[in-house]
């Protein structure tokens, strides 16, 4: 970890939708500018973090542990710590996703349909992570008025799907009106079938900024299954070493 | 040579009741051998049929990328125009239908199932109308109804399946899938029929539903991941390919086809080792039938060494009495082998076409299934025709030895031969 | 007269020795196929029931009480604690040998492909009794305890392109239901009896699978062998219920035979195979008769003299009835004990189907092992005789109720 990288690039956070936001004025009306702001503000240079998932199914609850870096647009890994998956590592580069696993003695990378499997049987899929944040390039947005959601006002905006290459046809979002942390999420199919849904719990600042510190996602599908994002601490643009985010360092 | 002829049909009728036997031992000799050989062929045979019939088909054609891929049912590696692939197949004589297999999640729910729940499960996307030409699923129903052209709710399930997670006709089910593209979709069904596949693989997992419907929801416009071709049984299947193939060249069509046997290649390794026990058993029917007419034939030649000695007293030539009694058996094998085939004619006629019942013998095996119980034999012309010239070949070769003992002893021994 | 009856009978077998012969080899090669017949039947029930006990089942297998309802979910977290559950076995008398065994699918990387296999951790040592590895290893040696190596098929191998030596990474779902993946040597090529297990199976070292699938000490299933003799499900439920006492906890423990529908697919074949049986048994019915008709009618004149000597009608029944058992007993006889003998040799040397089938790509062992049942071939031969004595009697009845005169121009 020795080189800060100047250049600016956008942070796509690497576990699904812990979406951060700066504090902004109010006078982004339209629903395209809501979600181009709540893109524009998944901004960071770098990023660590630690935190843990909890998944419930029918088999019951487990929790695993997890540190997190991240750096730019596309570049992110996350390294388990809990005692069922310790070792196991994900890498993020452009484009591709590799799973380290520590008896194994090559990297699995996934493409194509093999990333629709789920995440250590959470409820959050591989794609769920490699997930562009280029909102706007893949759905319309239409502004359909603000709502209270626990005591915040929220925009509501409705995402439908441009193209059919996203997992998600229908979005339905809770955006905070000051700060742009997406409070709620509800998740469709192009019939209206609500799939998903996800609402933050809590809230932590850090870097200036407010993000969600424990999320809950359900599957809406399934009784009975969700899942607990928990982040514990975040620190915004650490120094980190480029290396990080390669393939022969994932076997360090 | 007309005498020699005319003399051995002479005795053929003059000594009835030895010609009966002897030609009644080939005769049964060879419809058991028929039969045995019938069952066997049979059960192979449908076996392999219900593979054809139920799973593979004859032949599957794919987009070029789709084989590669294919234990991941891969959308995306589509077929884009079926239809014109379609009618090129009708053009030139070939019956075929269009499917679109998908992989999806399966939700059950406590109001019908009592339970909820969710699985993985391959769900096939039919064509109601033409399916049926290719594959025998409607054949097969055995509670409510078939799938019908458009239907946008309906789905079939096999039987094996229902029980497995405790499904009637009329409960519902929601399938999350992916479309093409990979976008999720929603799909909210209602088990309209229920069907008792004869192949265990399929009816163990089989889901099935409109092609249309399925691809409405899926995004496939128009799109199938597969089209399954029927060829004609008797066909030589790599020829027929081959004419498939270079067809949907000619159509500057990319796509690939493959045979059931490729398709299945597993199972036939399998059936392969099976074959070993079968052809084992089918020897020694043939043994048996073997000795049961060589026997008979060999005990009413040698009861005729006096006659035999006669007609040397006379003057006839050794070659012109081996000649006549070798007609004679082969006169008797001729009429056996004719009432052999006959009767494995009419014998085989039931078993193909109505079979052996055993399900009385598994009243008492609980199974839980109603499995096919019904034992079928199958048609080969080559067996026939292997019977019919064993039959007369044999009582031929086997008549040969005691006449030619006969031919050697001096006359007067011959005439006290008892 | 009576009283001389047999002797007369018997020695007519001798008079006509050619005639007794033709005859007594019909029924003994009629009684020989069916004998064999029922050796390669049971020889192959014996085959399948084996692969079942020995890949599958055991004779007992032992499984967490909810696996089976969530089967398909591969609940591999509800396992069962082989180390606790194996001195029980071990204490109950009719237990003969238990191994603990983990199967589990998994994804193997080759390259940028990947391809569905199962794999089964199992423990090579106790697994002796239950396999004979030795026999159908074809390359290399068994995976030893605490390495990561694997024993694959022969056609996994051939159509993977997989030598000894190769390394692979299978992918899988562990019990703690995340997941994981481990690279395993290829160190042993085996050819399987069933297809299935030669096409997408790897064997790999328990320790290993328990350390990779996070559950150590515990295994997926347990399977039993019992003793000679010992009833199968009354063991699986003293079984059961010793584990209950002493460990407190409900296992599905149950017998191969009320498991699974492989065994009711067993007894169909059985069904269908019996059928051929009777077949068999129409087919040699019809031989035995047919020549010991063709006996009778051939001596008419025979029977013509004895009449005009003024033996009477039911004596000469009796006559040709006896000689007709005689000769069976003797035929049936021998034919049964040739069958058992040529049943024993095969039950040595088995039937090798791999020459016949050499030109076909194909490395599923093909030798069956016909068996020698005692019981069935008495049955056989009292078949025979019953069968011919009947045949006898229908002619010799004939024959007596003709007239002497007539009986004497018979040709």
């Amino acid at each position: 970890m020795c080189k800060h990288d100047k250049s600016k690039k956008h942070l796509l956070f690497p576990l699904l939708l812990l979406l951060v936001f700066l504090p902004s004025n109010l006078s982004a009306v339209s629903a395209e500018e809501i979600i181009q702001k709540m893109d524009e503000l998944a901004t960071f240079e770098t990023s660590y973090s630690t935190g843990s998932i909890q998944t419930k199914d029918r088999f019951g609850t487990k929790t695993s542990t997890f540190n997190a870096w991240s750096q730019g647009e596309s570049d992110s890994l996350i390294e388990f710590t809990s005692t069922a998956e310790r070792g196991q590592k994900i890498l993020r580069t452009k484009g591709s996703l590799y799973l380290f696993y520590p008896d194994a003695e090559e990297l699995i990378r996934l493409q194509g349909a093999a990333l629709r499997q789920s995440m250590l049987g959470s409820d959050i899929s591989y794609e769920d992570m490699t997930e562009e944040k280029n909102t706007l390039d893949n759905y319309k947005a239409v502004l359909e008025g603000t709502e209270a959601f626990k005591d915040t006002m929220c925009y509501v905006i409705t995402l439908t799907a441009t193209t059919r290459s996203v997992a998600y046809p229908v979005q339905k979002l809770w955006i905070d009106t000051e700060n742009y942390l997406v409070w709620k999420a509800q998740y469709s199919t192009a019939q209206g079938r609500l799939l998903k849904e996800m609402e933050v719990l809590s809230t932590l600042e850090a870097g200036g900024r407010v993000i969600a510190s424990e999320t809950r996602i359900e599957d809406k599908m399934k009784r009975d299954s969700h899942t607990y994002m928990r982040l514990d601490s975040l620190e915004v643009n650490p120094v980190l070493d480029k290396k990080i985010f390669t393939l022969e360092n994932l076997t360090w | 040579m007309k005498f020699i002829i005319t003399l051995a049909f002479k005795n053929l009728s003059r000594y009835k009741r030895r010609t009966s036997i002897t030609a009644v031992a080939i005769a049964v000799g060879l419809m058991m051998y028929l039969l045995v050989d019938s069952i066997l062929i049979g059960a192979e045979n449908e076996s392999m049929r219900n593979l054809r019939w139920y799973e593979t088909a004859s032949a599957r054609i794919h987009a070029p990328s789709y084989w590669e891929d294919r234990m991941l049912f891969p959308m995306e590696s589509s077929i884009e125009n079926p239809d014109a692939v379609l009618a090129l197949l009708d053009e030139n004589g070939w019956k075929a239908t269009a499917r679109t297999v998908f992989t999806a999640d399966m939700i059950l729910y406590s109001e019908d199932f009592g339970e909820d729940g969710n699985m993985n499960v391959l769900v096939t996307a039919i064509d109601p109308e033409t399916d049926n030409d290719v594959f025998h699923f409607s054949d097969t129903l055995i509670d409510g109804r078939f799938l019908e052209k458009g239907d946008e709710n309906g789905i079939l399930i096999g039987s094996w399946f229902a029980e497995d997670i405790n499904a009637k006709v009329g409960y519902w089910i929601t399938l999350v899938a992916r479309g093409n593209g990979g976008f999720y979709e929603a799909m909210d069904m209602q088990i309209v029929g229920i069907l008792n596949c004869p192949n265990p693989n399929v009816n163990r997992t089989l889901l099935m539903m409109d092609k249309d419907t399925a691809g409405y929801y899926l995004g496939m416009n128009q799109a199938v991941t597969e089209i399954d071709v029927l060829l004609p049984e008797h066909e030589d299947i790599d020829v027929e390919m081959a004419k498939i193939q270079a067809k949907i060249e000619a159509s500057h069509l990319d796509l690939e086809v493959h045979s059931w046997k490729e398709l299945a290649k597993d199972y036939l390794a399998i059936a392969e080792a099976k074959r070993g026990g079968t052809s084992m058993i089918l020897f020694l029917v043939f043994i048996i039938a073997a000795v049961g007419i060589s026997n008979t034939m060999l005990m009413a030649m040698y009861e005729r060494t006096r006659e035999l000695g006669m007609m040397r007293a006379m003057g006839m030539s050794d070659n012109n009495i081996r000649l006549a009694f070798l007609i004679e058996a082969g006169g008797i094998g001729f009429i056996g082998a004719v009432f052999g085939i006959v009767l494995g004619l009419l014998a085989n006629l039931y078993m193909v076409n109505v079979g052996i019942d055993f399900g009385w013998m598994m009243r008492d095996l609980d199974m839980g299934y109603r499995i096919q119980s019904v034992f079928r034999g199958a048609w080969s012309m080559s067996s026939f025709i292997e019977a019919f010239v064993a039959g007369i070949g044999l009582s031929m070769i086997v008549a040969w030895i005691p006449i030619s003992r006969a031919l050697k002893m001096d006359i007067p021994s011959c005439l006290r031969h008892q | 007269m009576t009283t001389k009856l047999p002797r007369l009978a018997f020695r007519n077998i001798f008079r006509n020795l050619r005639r007794s012969i033709l005859s007594a080899v019909a029924i003994s090669v009629s009684a020989l196929s069916i004998v064999m017949l029922f050796g390669l039947l049971d020889g192959m029930e014996i085959d399948m029931a084996n692969n079942l006990q020995s890949y599958y089942t055991g004779e007992v297998r032992i499984r967490n009480v909810d696996y089976e309802k969530y089967e398909r979910y591969n609940p591999l977290h509800l396992g069962v604690d082989w180390e606790a559950i194996a001195p029980i076995l071990m204490d109950n008398p009719s237990v003969e040998s238990a191994t603990a065994r983990i199967s589990f699918p998994a994804n193997m990387y080759i390259g940028e492909n990947s391809q569905v296999v199962m794999g089964v951790g199992a423990d090579f040592s106790t697994e002796e009794a239950f396999i004979d590895f030795p026999a159908i290893l074809k390359e290399g040696r068994l995976p030893e305890q605490g390495k990561n190596e694997m024993l694959i098929g022969s056609a996994m191998a051939r159509e993977l392109n997989l030598s000894i030596g190769d390394k692979v990474t299978m992918l899988t779902t562990t019990a703690a239901r995340g997941s994981n993946a481990i690279t395993l040597q290829v160190v042993g090529i085996a050819t399987f009896p069933v297809g299935s297990l030669n096409t997408n199976m790897f064997w790999a070292p328990l320790d290993r699978m328990q350390y990779f699938l996070r559950m150590e000490g515990l295994s997926q299933e347990i399977l039993v062998l019992l003793k000679d003799g010992a009833k199968e499900s009354l063991v699986a439920q003293e079984i059961h219920d010793e584990i209950s006492q002493s460990l407190g906890i409900e296992t599905d423990t149950r017998s191969w035979k009320d498991l699974n529908i492989m065994y009711s697919m067993l007894r169909i074949m059985k069904v269908a195979y019996y059928f051929v049986a009777i077949f068999f048994f129409l087919l040699g019915s019809t031989v035995i008769i047919n020549t010991t008709m063709m006996v009778i009618f051939e001596r008419m004149r025979e029977i013509g003299t004895l009449s005009a000597l003024g033996m009477q009608g039911s004596e000469l029944t009796k006559l040709f009835l006896l000689e007709g058992f005689f000769i069976s007993v003797i035929g049936s006889g021998v034919g049964v004990i040739i069958g058992m003998i040529g049943n024993y040799y095969l039950s040595k040397v088995g039937i090798n189907f791999t020459d016949a089938m050499s030109g076909i790509d194909l490395e599923v062992s093909s030798i069956f092992y016909p068996q020698v049942n005692i019981l069935k071939s008495f049955f056989i031969w009292l078949y025979a005789v019953v069968i011919s004595s009947l045949a006898t009697f229908i002619p010799s009845r004939r024959a007596s109720k003709i007239e002497p005169v007539e009986a004497l121009r018979y040709v």
